[in-house]
């Protein structure tokens, strides 16, 4: 069997690509530490405190956030996609995320000025009302618009109007707050704490597992609403579905990193042409597996390319997200017109 | 042996929002059997699909899926009895031929969807089935029209359905691929045993490949039909709208046209739905006299006569028509219409009904009287006393009305005189019931609505058969034997409803003329008990074996009571007076001043029970009850009287 065996050297790919750019997000820092002092510290024998710190209270709770975050958010992209039966859908572009920052700058700024401290279930749930917001608007505009391009323009303009909100609220905020707040903005995976590692956890590995038990009735769904009803989907729920979870995974990922561009489009993409198949049973564990190795791949660049600089997370995804998006808007326009 | 319907809609009402787009929906699809849906665009095919597959709620009535409403199934339990191919244009990605068939499976996979190797199985044996097996690894999107018509076949034949619902599958397909894919649609159903419903444009292909048709227009829905009856050029033209030179240029020549029909009058243009099919309806003799009156009386009221004459029947329709001439004689105006018997085409369709009018304007109102042509009535018990014109008070009453509203119009207060005549009325009586019935010398002008409106014999036994198939679903959810009332017309019912309301929770089933088919259907359906409640004008004819009392079939309801009176000791005069009564309640009459009634119907109803229990082979019990309008309660058969106590319990 071609096919199954295509599958597996598509998994063990993946996970093998995974293994090694985690590894890498260890090695390799600001700070330049040998390899032994690494491994000392990771099996608990380090020397010095600093080394120690630097590993697993900085390095390691930053590379578990990326792997986590991008499985995260390449899963929501893919079920926002097999909603909206488009493969441009994704949580940035169709305005999501931008709808969660928003709530959250939001939530920090009100928070911050009364000498609070935001914690990341408040957070979580700032981000994920600013996310459902969008997706309602965003529903509302595809009940009346067919046009997916139509679709992507709005959720553009929403993207635009939240930032333009969310950088008047930091207008506001007190001076001390504003680099975070900035830097947070434009997406980031740095100062990751091992309690915000845990809170994403308790989020987006559920909404993961919901997402795999749901991959029979997508499979179904892919085939047309109305095939997916007539074999026994119960459409409505399970439409719901897709749009909570969606939301719920996006929504975690900008609580804790901010907006993360193009990452929910090319990941899937790339995902089905490796493994040769669309099928949502095979595609979310290669979305998981792909999203965290390209999230891992893209914060390894951002923090060492330009060190001590960091890149913003999401000037380096839309490097190479966006040309698959490109891609898949010129063949989609090429195969419309046949 | 008793076929199960697979799928049934009952009174159906179906559409989107809140009003419904069709409703009194019924039909049946049984194993083995493709039933076609045609009809013009938009006039509800998809929608009566998608109701019939659970796709929409109805609006109204059930859909039966094997008998139980497709509301109580799950999603997954539906699925696998019941298939939906309706058209696909979904770009697949990266999706096989045998991905896309294997997606059938999804009602038998488990929680994740994950194929066994018997769902591989199926897919690939569904693939084979359609001829497509070579297609298994070929991309979805890189196949042609047709064959990616046969896959989504595949895909709904993985669901191992009974019923499989098909929604345009040839559309978009070039000739071979409508004949391949209805080919195998066949084989599925006569090889197969699927029941097959599919909505077809193509009406010389749904011609060949239909069972049964069901016609679906924006007016309304047919019954299940023939074949034969739903292609029928008058039927099609009506479907779609057609005129006559479209049907023409696309279906061959119709025959040519009747020379005598008069080609610049309109044609009197109103359908009815039997339950079956569209047929044009026409007018009585009635309402032609009272047309022609009209006619005659304006050119004499108005000095013009009129291109067109038109009326409210009792009915409530409106008859417009030209007449075949408007003139003055020497005393008044004569005016003729010609009688359109509609698609019910009996002896007086093309006879001329002539209409002359005298005025008389010192004598208000309007006098009535027989010409040539129109029978004089000779025995009691008729519509008219004896010696009158064969023009019975419905139409006396429209003539008068038209009559009236003529002088209403011109202002005139004067009576008139109308002598109504039918040309070759006198010649085409001896071929009519009227001589027996004591009408002499011509023909009745007649009808209580103004309308006829036609039905078919296949249409009315259609009728019966689904009335029958609803009565044996009701019977099996009750406990005890499955019962049966049977009526043959309202008259039945009435008196069902208020001599014996305690059988009205049985189920009812009305048997027209076909009481012998209706038993055979009964038997099929496996009842076992059956009551029937009739006139004994109608169920008189029973003791003489004939179990079609149509009155074009036989007669025999004279010659019934003459002979039981007969038995019974009747003196030879009693007898005669018997075989020269006109009906039977005047049969009754004489019986009763013979002094025989009791014996002569006891004698009756042993002999229709004889041939009941003969039809019914042992198969079931079946007893009548009858009763006369006039004479009340008129007695029960011997299985009858044994029903009815049964059933009081």
């Amino acid at each position: 069997m071609t096919r199954t065996r295509r599958l597996a050297v598509s998994y063990l790919a993946l996970a093998a690509a995974l293994a090694v750019l985690f590894a890498l997000n260890l090695f390799w820092g600001s700070v330049s530490l040998a390899p032994g002092a690494v491994v000392a510290a990771l099996l608990g024998k380090g020397q010095d405190t600093l080394s120690m710190n630097i590993i697993l209270q900085l390095r390691l709770p930053r590379a578990v956030m990326a792997a986590l975050l991008g499985a995260a958010l390449s899963a929501a992209g893919y079920l926002l996609q097999t909603f909206f039966a488009n493969p441009i859908a994704g949580p940035f572009v169709m305005g999501i995320s931008s709808g969660a920052k928003l709530a959250v700058a939001l939530t920090m700024v009100v928070f911050l000025n009364r000498g609070m401290l935001t914690g990341s279930v408040t957070l979580i749930v700032a981000a994920f009302v600013g996310a459902m917001a969008a997706m309602a608007f965003v529903l509302a505009v595809a009940r009346r618009v067919q046009r997916m391009s139509i679709l992507v323009i709005c959720g553009v303009m929403i993207g635009y109007i939240c930032s333009a909100i969310t950088d008047i609220v930091v207008a506001f905020a007190q001076d001390s707050n504003i680099v975070n707040l900035h830097n947070w903005s434009q997406g980031s995976f740095s100062g990751m704490t091992w309690a915000n590692v845990r809170a994403a956890a308790l989020v987006a590995l559920p909404a993961l597992a919901a997402s795999f038990l749901l991959s029979k009735p997508m499979a179904a769904y892919q085939m047309g609403e109305e095939y997916a009803r007539s074999v026994g989907v119960n459409v409505k729920p399970f439409s719901a579905a897709l749009v909570l979870l969606s939301s719920l995974l996006a929504a975690c990922v900008t609580a804790f990193a901010g907006p993360i561009s193009f990452v929910g489009i090319a990941v899937p993409h790339l995902v089905k042409q490796l493994l040769g198949s669309a099928k949502p049973l095979h595609v979310l564990p290669g979305c998981c597996l792909g999203g965290a190795a390209f999230c891992l791949f893209c914060d390894l660049l951002a923090r060492s390319l330009f060190a001590p600089t960091e890149l913003s997370i999401s000037s380096v995804t839309a490097v190479f997200g966006a040309p698959v998006v490109i891609g898949l808007l010129v063949r989609r326009n090429q195969e419309g017109a046949r | 042996m008793n076929e199960t319907f697979l799928c049934t809609a009952n009174d159906l009402a179906i559409g989107y929002g809140k009003t419904p787009l069709l409703s009194g929906i019924a039909l049946g699809v049984q194993p083995g059997q493709i039933l076609t849906l045609i009809g013009p665009n938009g006039a509800g095919k998809s929608t009566l699909l998608r109701t019939l597959a659970g796709q929409l709620d109805p609006m109204g009535g059930a859909v039966l899926l094997d008998e139980k409403n497709l509301s109580d199934y799950t999603g997954t339990q539906r699925a696998q009895k019941l298939a939906l191919m309706a058209p696909h244009s979904r770009r697949m990605e990266l999706t096989t031929c045998f991905d896309f068939a294997a997606a059938g499976r999804y009602p038998y996979t488990g929680r994740l969807g994950i194929l066994s190797a018997e769902d591989k199985r199926q897919a690939h044996s569904a693939l084979e089935r359609v001829g497509a097996a070579h297609l298994a690894d070929r991309d979805f999107n890189r196949i042609s029209d047709g064959q990616r018509q046969r896959v989504l076949l595949a895909r709904a034949l993985c669901q191992q359905p009974q019923v499989i619902l098909l929604d345009e599958p040839t559309s978009f397909l070039d000739i071979k691929g409508k004949i391949e894919l209805l080919t195998i649609l066949k084989e599925l159903a006569h090889g197969e045993h699927l029941a097959v419903v599919l909505s077809l444009h193509e009406l010389e292909l749904a011609q060949k490949i239909a069972d049964t048709v069901v016609c679906v227009s924006p007016a309304g829905v047919s019954g299940v039909l023939t074949p034969d009856a739903a292609f029928a050029p008058e039927n099609i033209r009506a479907l779609y709208g057609l005129t006559e030179e479209q049907y023409a240029a696309l279906y061959g020549a119709p025959e040519p046209p009747k020379p005598e029909a008069n080609p610049a009058g309109p044609q009197f243009e109103h359908y009815v739905r039997s339950g079956q099919k569209l047929l044009r309806c026409g007018y009585t003799t009635g309402t032609c006299a009272a047309l022609g009156a009209a006619g005659a009386a304006r050119l004499l009221l108005t000095g013009h006569a009129p291109e067109t004459v038109a009326l409210r029947t009792p009915k409530g329709i409106v008859v417009e028509v030209a007449p075949i001439f408007c003139r003055k004689t020497d005393t008044g105006a004569e005016c003729a219409i010609r009688k359109d018997g509609g698609d019910d085409v009996d002896v007086t369709t093309g006879l001329p009904v002539i209409a002359s009018v005298v005025l008389e304007p010192d004598a208000p109102g309007v006098r009535i009287f027989g010409g040539e042509g129109v029978g004089r009535v000779t025995k009691p018990g008729l519509d008219q006393p004896v010696g009158e014109a064969a023009i019975n008070h419905v139409p006396r009453q429209m003539i008068a009305e038209a009559l009236e509203r003529e002088a209403e119009n011109a202002a005139y207060t004067g009576g008139f005189a109308v002598t109504i005549s039918i040309e070759g009325g006198a010649e085409t009586a001896k071929r009519t019931f009227n001589p027996h019935i004591g009408v002499e010398g011509g023909l009745s002008i007649l009808g209580t609505s103004g309308i006829v409106e036609p039905m078919s014999q296949q249409a009315i036994l259609d009728t019966i058969q689904l009335e029958m198939n609803q009565a044996a679903l009701r019977a099996k959810n009750t406990d005890g034997p499955r019962r049966l009332v049977l009526a043959p017309g309202n008259y039945g019912l009435d008196y069902l409803a208020s001599a014996l309301p305690q059988f009205e929770r049985f189920p009812v089933v009305k048997t027209s003329n076909f009481i012998g088919d209706t038993l055979d259907m009964a038997a099929a359906a496996n009842f076992e008990e059956a009551l029937l409640v009739g006139h004994i004008g109608k169920l008189v004819k029973l003791a003489a074996g004939v179990m079609n009392t149509h009155s074009h079939t036989a007669d025999g309801r004279a010659e019934v009571f003459c002979a039981h009176a007969a038995l019974c000791g009747a003196s030879r005069e009693v007898c005669a007076t018997l075989m020269d009564a006109a009906t039977t309640d005047a049969c009754l009459d004489i019986l009763d001043g013979a002094n025989l009634r009791t014996p002569v119907l006891k004698s009756i109803l042993a002999a229709i029970q004889l041939h009941l229990d003969r039809r019914a082979g042992g198969g079931f019990r079946v007893g009548a009850v009858l009763f006369s309008n006039q004479h009340g309660p008129l007695g029960e058969t011997e299985t009858a009287k044994e029903l009815m106590t049964e059933w009081k319990m």
